[in-house]
């Protein structure tokens, strides 16, 4: 059209424009350096100002109305806690059988005319069922198929129905204990829970269904509680139950059960339901040895996978902990982090940064002072790395995986529990906390749903929401798919006009004829990244078949596992090797980053902790790895560094030691051994979480994709990496 | 209806007509729309939701108050979108209070609810305003207001910048209210209008009403919010909304022969009290509020009044007849207002006693130009032979 236009000169030298978006593009890939740094820089500042950014918390859910009502709970009820206390301890020194508790349980459940049953479960091993990632539901009565009779926990259930509610939801409370060795702090929870059992069963304002489980905790709390909650969503039909065989011993426990427990009215082995549940509150009593100036409670959120309950439910428990009862709340913070030096610097250089700010407009709000910074950063990374794991941090855990809001309440009482001035009114306290959850919760007229599902805490009162802590990722991730796009060009530019100035110059001298196979020489190095990441899902699959071996301890076991990944390795590159070389280190960088770049944004779908954890690690190993032979080839100074970033990030990035440096971090060094990755291991598949894929699909083969790079033959064949 | 009816039906009702001696009047209409003569009510609550308890308990104690001061039930349309007496949450079964101290009951033995639950709708409320029912729905559910009613519309609810909502899923907005009013000043469905809303915004739901003769009265102005007024910690919710306790404050002074004047009712809002600035739309209204008694929309007149309307003709619906009867039982009930022209309207009934005789006359002769005649000449013959016979018999 324009040529047909300009008729008498034609414009030879100019090419027709092409649309923004693509000069946008191609500017920014021929600046990749320039930008990579800027963003990683930028994504860094960022993530460290999340602490600053954070937001106080705010009840979003009209209906809730926490604290409206004054709470029923009264001396009255306190003494009936004790009461309840004083029987378990009596029957707890007797140390009889395990029923005991379960018997007096019942007998009072049936008294204040509530529905009773016993739920008998029995404990499953950590098994890996390398299909069962993403699906947590499966029937425990397979599980009892296979496990010994002998073994079995007896939960104790009482469900009180709302006089007038339609019975299609429940609020369940939940108080471990157990059952073999009840010490006094447990039996409080309990007293404290039928205290607020027996209260609810004359309220009439009941909306919905309150269901307790006295869980027995003997084989841990999440096992009983998840059992529980398994067979509560999946209801076992009687036609089908002779086929699943659930032995014959089962059913003469059962009797067995009926003989030991004596407890009045009918239906007490038959499980009941109460409609979907609205919340679950898991509460027990911790005597601390630390005394503090206030009674306190802990919050514990994060179930499997980074899911967190819903923010209002945090939300209500602090309000009216701090605000009508006066207590102290807490949630998990990391300690080493509170007496980091630098992280005070960060601090101090921030409030001089927020006064500076206020000085120039008062209307910014920026001020936050250094103490109030170390801890939000140390709650903040505690909330991140409990996220991360994807492991939940108490039995509350089991319900997020029927997308129930459950969390974990741990009341510590300020003097000894001994004194019984100070018992009563520590049960005063907590009796009128929870009922005032409950009644706030009883009020909602759908799910949770108006708050923040996904959100960090760096305080009790304070969330980074998920729009802001995006931006730190985003930022880190960007830079990615640009210097792969750069690298890709530059290379391909290379082959197609060697006349053309290459912007990195150097090790391009791998000969001609190779490089000039054409644009689909990136073939050869997607196919080696591929490779990778085959082995990588061997390597993942490897401890199933290692855990039907009769191996015991963890070491043999760990190392056995490196080993044959480490042979299946070798095998690979003794196959395939002969062509790994053949495509030149730029191409193969590319297609790692666009595949690490990849697995890290589909893995901040699914946790997005662990993929901002992740980040922070493999985009730095994925930007700088240069063959080492390259790197020689620069000045002295220059060599020093990239030689020694390279190598500090390849040791950091590889998954155990990164693994190593976050629990020591956390925790402490010491405990750490070698059998302990191989528990760790195990500990991340026996909750299916996703973390354990990541690592091992996505964090390590880049991480031997890089080490690939790193002892990258730069000119001619060499031996392998 | 307009099928014919048989001749002994036309002639019992002309008789009855005779009986009750109603006057057919031949003044024209205008006349007739200057004249107040009846109230009526309708209070809407438009939320639903425990949350939301307040409302109902506003609009309840509208209702008690103004079947208080006067206006009957089958004169006061009441719309609660939920129930809150018979809610699970609700600590007093089946009760419903506007005070924390529980002396007054709202929800006692006399309420009756016309339009509840999902019924309250936008579209049920324009259609009660309006008038345009299904021909199913029964006549307690109707606003039947006439061009002399005076009509009470309150609504409390959940608003916004020109709309208010209803039910958590649709919205009047304030061209919709404008356009129903318009529709009912149209259709003379009344005299005059007092629109009391208590929402957030509220006066800017009247922002677009046109028609004269309506008065509105808003909790707050546009950016404003309207706060409940206090909490029931043993309810566990807010029992009322500021703006309606004071207006219900003022109310409880009153009773059904008091004269406070609409001007005092405004001038009873106190912003501070009410956190918010209540808004009076005067513009369409010609009196002055100083002089209009709040009784003239919160109670309630039982003047009956026949316009030409009831009586166009004698094929007109069976079921209007027998409400004729109920107003006339009401023609001796005490008045509440002292309107100007009622002694006229006396003198005019005096003058204009005789006229059912013309009328029955004019009937008669209407009938017989019909095709009835000829049963009607037919019977004549018949009767005239048979006094031929008595007479010639008794003479001879």
């Amino acid at each position: 059209m324009a040529a047909e236009a300009g008729d008498g000169k034609p414009q030879p030298g100019r090419r027709p424009r092409s649309r923004l978006i693509v000069r946008l593009g191609a500017l920014l890939v021929a600046h990749s350096v320039l930008v990579s740094v800027v963003c990683c820089i930028a994504g860094s500042i960022a993530f460290l100002l999340l602490p600053v950014l954070a937001k106080n918390t705010y009840v979003s859910e009209n209906a809730l109305m926490p604290g409206s009502a004054n709470p029923m709970f009264s001396s009255h009820d306190v003494v009936e806690a004790n009461r309840f206390l004083k029987e378990i301890l009596d029957r707890g020194s007797a140390k009889v059988t395990g029923t005991e508790i379960a018997k007096l349980i019942g007998q009072h459940v049936v008294d204040v005319g509530a529905e009773l049953y016993y739920h008998k479960f029995h404990p499953h091993g950590n098994q890996f069922h390398p299909l069962h990632f993403f699906s947590s539901i499966t029937n425990t009565m397979e599980m009892q198929y296979n496990s010994s009779c002998t073994l079995f926990g007896l939960n104790s259930v009482g469900i009180i129905r709302a006089p007038r509610g339609d019975g299609k939801e429940a609020i369940v409370l939940v108080t471990p204990y157990n059952s073999q060795n009840i010490g006094q702090s447990e039996a409080l929870s309990l007293g404290l829970a039928f205290s607020i059992f027996s209260l609810l069963s004359r309220v009439t304002w009941l909306a919905k269904d309150i269901v307790w489980l006295a869980a027995d905790s003997r084989y841990g709390e999440y096992t009983a509680v998840d059992s529980w909650l398994k067979d509560y969503h999946n209801p076992l039909f009687l036609s089908n139950s002779g086929k699943i065989g659930t032995g014959v011993c089962f059913e003469e426990n059962i009797l067995h059960l009926l003989d030991q427990l004596k407890v009045k009215g009918p239906g007490y082995n038959i499980f009941k339901r109460a409609g979907t549940m609205a919340a679950a509150l898991v509460f027990k009593v911790i005597e601390k040895k630390e005394k503090e100036e206030r009674d306190s409670l802990t919050i514990y959120a994060e179930a499997s996978n980074g899911q967190m309950p819903n923010l209002d439910l945090i939300n209500i428990v602090h309000y009216l902990a701090v605000h009508r009862q006066g207590l102290r709340v807490k949630i998990g913070s990391m300690h080493s982090l509170l007496k980091a030096a630098w992280l005070k610097f960060v601090g101090e250089m921030l409030q001089l940064f927020g006064k500076l700010t206020k000085h120039l407009n008062p209307k910014w709000k920026f001020d936050i002072t250094s103490a109030e910074y170390v801890e939000g950063t140390a709650t903040l990374a505690s909330s991140i790395y409990y996220q991360a794991l994807g492991v939940p941090t108490g039995s509350h855990g089991a319900f997020r995986d029927y997308q129930v809001d459950a969390i974990t309440l741990e009341l510590s009482p300020r003097f000894s529990l001994n004194n019984e001035n100070n018992r009563s009114a520590f049960l005063l306290r907590g009796g009128r906390l929870i009922e005032g959850v409950i009644r706030s919760v009883n009020n909602l007229l759908e799910k949770f749903h108006q708050s923040f599902f996904l959100y960090f805490l760096t305080a009790p009162h304070k969330f980074v929401s998920v729009g802001v802590y995006m931006i730190p990722f985003a930022l880190l991730l960007a830079p990615l798919p640009i210097v792969s796009a750069a690298l890709f060009s530059g290379n391909d530019n290379l082959g197609v006009s060697t006349e053309k100035v290459n912007q990195e110059p150097g090790c391009i001298g791998s000969s001609d004829t190779e490089l000039r196979s054409g644009s689909w020489k990136w073939l050869q190095a997607a196919k080696v990244v591929f490779m990778i990441h085959l082995w990588a899902i061997i390597v993942s699959l490897l401890p199933y078949v290692l855990s039907q071996f009769p191996l015991t301890t963890p070491i043999t076991l760990l190392l056995v596992w490196a080993a044959l990944s480490i042979c299946i390795l070798l095998i690979f590159y003794l196959i395939f090797g002969a062509c790994s070389t053949h495509c030149g280190w730029e191409l193969l960088k590319s297609v790692m980053i666009a595949a690490a770049s990849t697995g890290l944004s589909l893995m901040s779908v699914i946790n997005f902790s662990t993929a901002q954890i992740g980040a922070m690690l493999i985009v730095p190993m994925c930007l700088l790895v240069q063959p080492l032979r390259k790197q020689m080839q620069a000045g002295v100074c220059r060599k020093a560094v990239l030689v020694i970033c390279n190598l500090t990030i390849a040791v950091v990035g590889f998954p155990p030691v990164a693994l190593l440096i976050a629990k020591g971090v956390c925790e402490d060094f010491g405990k750490a051994g070698v059998g302990a990755f191989w528990e760790l291991a195990q500990l991340l598949w026996s909750w299916n979480s996703a973390t354990y894929l990541y690592l091992l699909w996505i964090h390590l083969p880049c991480w031997v994709l890089c080490l690939h790079i790193l002892l990258y033959p730069c000119i001619g064949r060499s031996s392998k990496a | 209806m307009a099928t014919r009816d048989p001749v002994m039906t036309h002639w019992s009702r002309m008789f009855l007509l005779f009986l009750v001696l109603v006057p057919l009047t031949s003044s024209s209409p205008s006349s007739w729309a200057t004249m107040h003569n009846n109230n009526w009510a309708v209070l809407v609550c438009t939320s639903r939701f425990w949350f939301n308890y307040r409302h109902m308990a506003n609009t309840l104690s509208l209702y008690r108050t103004v079947k208080r001061l006067g206006i009957p039930d089958e004169r006061i349309i009441l719309m609660l979108a939920d129930d809150m007496a018979c809610n699970a949450r609700n600590n007093y079964p089946a009760q419903v209070f506007n005070n924390e101290n529980h002396q007054l009951n709202l929800y006692g033995d006399n309420v009756e609810v016309d339009y509840r639950g999902y019924e309250v709708t936008v579209e049920n409320f324009l259609r009660v305003l309006t008038g345009r029912h299904d021909p199913a729905v029964p006549r307690s559910k109707r606003l039947l207001s006439d061009e002399g009613s005076h009509i009470l519309l309150y609504m409390t609810g959940h608003g916004g910048d020109e709309f208010l909502k209803f039910q958590d899923s649709e919205e009047l907005q304030s061209h919709d209210l404008a356009d129903a009013v318009r529709q009912m000043k149209e259709k003379s469905r009344f005299k005059e209008l007092l629109i009391m809303v208590d929402t957030c915004q509220a006066a800017t739901l009247f922002s677009q009403l046109q028609s004269p003769g309506v008065l509105a009265i808003g909790s707050s102005m546009k950016g404003e919010n309207s706060y409940s007024h206090h909490l029931d910690s043993n309810i566990g919710v807010s029992v009322v909304d500021r703006f309606t306790f004071y207006t219900l404050a003022f109310f409880e002074k009153l009773n059904m022969y008091s004269n406070a004047s609409l001007r005092s009712l405004f001038n009873s809002y106190n912003p501070s009290l009410l956190m918010s600035t209540a808004y009076y739309r005067m513009d369409l209204y010609q009196r002055p509020s100083s002089e209009v008694p709040v009784t003239s929309f919160f109670g309630s007149v039982m003047k009956t009044v026949h316009t030409d309307a009831a009586y166009t003709g004698v094929s007109m619906p069976s079921e209007m007849e027998g409400s004729l009867f109920i107003e006339d039982g009401e023609h001796h009930r005490i008045m509440l207002e002292n309107e100007p022209n009622q002694e006229n309207l006396g003198n005019e009934e005096a003058k204009e006693v005789h006229c059912p005789y013309h009328a029955w006359l004019k009937t008669l002769q209407g009938r017989l130009d019909d095709t009835v005649a000829d049963i009607l000449l037919r019977y004549g013959f018949g009767t005239m032979i048979l006094l031929l016979a008595i007479s010639s018999w008794l003479s001879s």
